[in-house]
């Protein structure tokens, strides 16, 4: 198993104390490409948060790549997400003031990679997505789902073992949602690569071999989904 | 962590600095402001001084003068509102009773004296010294030399002119010395040229002035062994005023006034002034530095506000950084060499500005090809000002650096 949770549990202690993952047991494998479906407040955000290192749970183990995260320092919890990890967000999440080559580059940099070496890699990545010619624009020159191919070409510059891609068609277009969710199943099936999806959107989560469907902050089935064609929302190639 | 002067590392300061122009102008804005402020008071400072201190150079920090005048009490048979004269007898008496003077200088002057040159005249001051005045006045040498003690003793004609004199008798600025002048009827011959333009004077302005022996210029005027007024210097460790009250008790016995009539002898005391000037430099020196360290901390915690304030706008930026492998110190450094850099750029802007106006100051200042004031800063007041900057910016880096440290990578999400 490339990834595994058993038994993870984590509640925001506000005004009033909030259980929100409720016992999480949860195991994929390398090469899996899985959705993670669920309504809002459904805890699948923190589930997400969790998978990416970004925040901490309270008890329950989780083995990534035979290696338990749990109580990681800052330092060493910034070096699992840099290697082992790729985020795609909803909102792209790209540096204002960069273009889009720097934008990739930008892993790479924390890494201590050179930059030539740096470069080099950034723009095969950018090539790969069809965005050789848009490398040296800034973000706010780009459509949204050419952004979003850039966060895509950043995610797998550092060869990371999981994409983990949070609601990564929120801000599109239904064509250009179909163009990102073929381009990561692609992926997926070209490269062999783990990805994890989570959204709220079943069009979205119907791309995927395996759906797991969370309410409430525990896991309430999960769905094998091997014929893509069937259950669409809408019609044609349309996701929504 | 790779050092601060990582190439790479560099650049990525840059490139955060310069894509982000109007936040990086506004905030380097402050620390210029500040550095200018501080540097140009103080050269301003220096320069007033100098201007100030040139009033008073050459001229014995340690002096007085006793001016004789109408008593204003009865005396041992003498009435009130009597008139007397120092005289050459007074001079010696000083000399020899009183411990604490070191040299007496007996002086007459003369105002509205008229001297020729073929056909250009001056109209000015006429003053008659002894070789101990130069110990009180130092003279500033121009051309020739100035009295010595041969030209008192053989009471040779020879005369010093100060600067306007010199000017106007010799208006093409030519070596006068050895040229005979006719002043008061009598021909004298120029040996030197004094330029010293110090505004403390007894009588008139040593500018104004063309000196002679003092047996030669009693003699012109037939005064005999009258002197006008005396002045003497202080023995290391003697106070002034002290000696006032010894000299003033010689004199009122020698010559029958009441030693409790203060209005009798006149007196001028240059210690008391210099004091008086000492402390308001220093005060002005004081309040100078308040002002502009005042300033520059002004500059350093506006630099950390806005700094604070951007830290806050880019929350969403460290997150990504965070989310996609920064460690809490990467940030931590990046802000605060962002800050140094920052204050060192506009510093050093600011430290050019300053040299560049107080040039400008100093260029006006000058006079002849002379300059008489310094207001340009030192090399290593402009060094220090740089050191105290690189502390300033990494105090001022520090505050919103340990916030940004705090930014949790989930933190960019939720921002948007």
């Amino acid at each position: 198993m490339l990834l595994e949770l058993k038994d993870i549990n984590k509640t925001y202690f506000g005004a009033q104390p909030l259980h929100v993952l409720k016992g999480i047991n949860l195991s994929i494998d390398r090469g899996e490409f899985v959705s993670i479906m669920g309504a809002s407040g459904s805890g699948k955000s923190t589930l997400l948060n969790i998978l990416g290192i970004l925040d901490n749970y309270d008890t329950g183990e989780y083995w990534l790549d035979g290696r338990l995260i749990k109580d990681l320092s800052e330092k060493q919890a910034a070096d699992y997400r840099n290697r082992m990890i790729g985020f795609i967000f909803q909102s792209y999440n790209l540096i204002g003031f960069k273009t889009a080559v720097e934008n990739v580059e930008l892993p790479l940099f924390y890494q201590g990679i050179g930059r030539r070496k740096r470069r080099q890699m950034a723009m095969e990545y950018l090539d790969r997505m069809g965005l050789t010619q848009w490398a040296t624009h800034f973000p706010n020159e780009m459509s949204g789902g050419q952004k979003q191919r850039v966060a895509i070409a950043r995610a797998l510059v550092t060869h990371p073992d999981i994409i983990l891609a949070d609601e990564p068609t929120g801000a599109l277009d239904s064509k250009t949602s179909v163009e990102i969710m073929g381009l990561l199943s692609r992926l997926n099936r070209e490269d062999k690569m783990t990805i994890i999806v989570v959204t709220h959107e079943s069009g979205v989560a119907n791309a995927a071999d395996k759906i797991i469907h969370i309410s409430d902050g525990v896991i309430g089935s999960i769905e094998q989904n091997r014929d893509h064609s069937a259950a669409r929302f809408g019609s044609g190639d349309l996701i929504k | 962590m790779r050092s601060f002067f990582d190439i790479d590392r560099f650049k990525e300061i840059m490139d955060t600095l310069s894509r982000n122009r109007s936040r990086t102008i506004l905030t380097g804005f402050g620390i210029f402001w500040g550095v200018f402020m501080l540097l140009a008071l103080s050269g301003g400072a220096q320069g007033l001084k100098d201007l100030l201190l040139r009033n008073f150079k050459g001229f014995a920090t340690n002096s007085g003068f006793l001016i004789p005048n109408a008593t204003t009490r009865p005396y041992k048979g003498f009435q009130r509102g009597r008139s007397w004269k120092l005289d050459f007898g007074d001079i010696e008496a000083v000399k020899a009773q009183v411990d604490g003077v070191e040299k007496v200088a007996p002086v007459g002057t003369r105002w509205g004296e008229t001297a020729v040159f073929g056909d250009r005249t001056y109209n000015g001051s006429f003053k008659g010294i002894t070789f101990d005045y130069y110990s009180i006045e130092t003279p500033k040498i121009k051309f020739g030399r100035p009295l010595n003690r041969m030209d008192m003793e053989d009471e040779r004609k020879v005369c010093i002119l100060g600067k306007r004199p010199w000017e106007e008798l010799f208006p093409g600025g030519e070596d006068p010395c050895g040229q005979m002048v006719r002043i008061g009827g009598v021909y004298y011959q120029v040996i030197g040229v004094d330029v010293s333009e110090s505004n403390i004077s007894i009588g008139a302005p040593s500018e104004w002035t063309i000196t002679a022996p003092l047996k030669v210029f009693n003699k012109l005027y037939g005064k005999g062994d009258e002197v006008e007024f005396l002045g003497f210097t202080a023995r290391d460790g003697w106070r002034v005023k002290t000696l006032f009250k010894d000299i003033s008790a010689i004199l009122s016995r020698r010559h029958y006034f009441d030693p409790d009539d203060d209005q009798a002898l006149f007196s001028v005391n240059s210690e008391s002034i210099f004091t008086m000037m000492d402390n308001l430099m220093k005060g002005v020196d004081i309040m100078i530095l308040l002002i502009g360290l005042g300033t520059l901390l002004a500059g350093a915690i506006g630099v950390s506000n806005i700094m604070m304030v951007t830290v806050k706008e880019r929350t969403s930026e460290i997150g990504i950084r965070r989310a996609i492998g920064a460690t809490p110190r990467m940030i931590l450094g990046q802000i605060i060499k962002e800050s140094i850099v920052l204050t060192m750029t506009a510093g050093a802007l600011g430290i050019m500005f300053t040299v560049l106006i107080l040039s400008g100051a100093e260029l006006a200042a000058t006079k002849d090809g002379v300059l008489t004031a310094h207001f340009q800063i030192g090399f290593w007041t402009a060094i220090g000002a740089v050191a105290v900057l690189t502390v300033l910016g990494v105090l001022a880096g520090l505050a919103p650096a340990m916030r940004a440290m705090s930014i949790k990578p989930v933190d960019a999400m939720r921002d948007e």
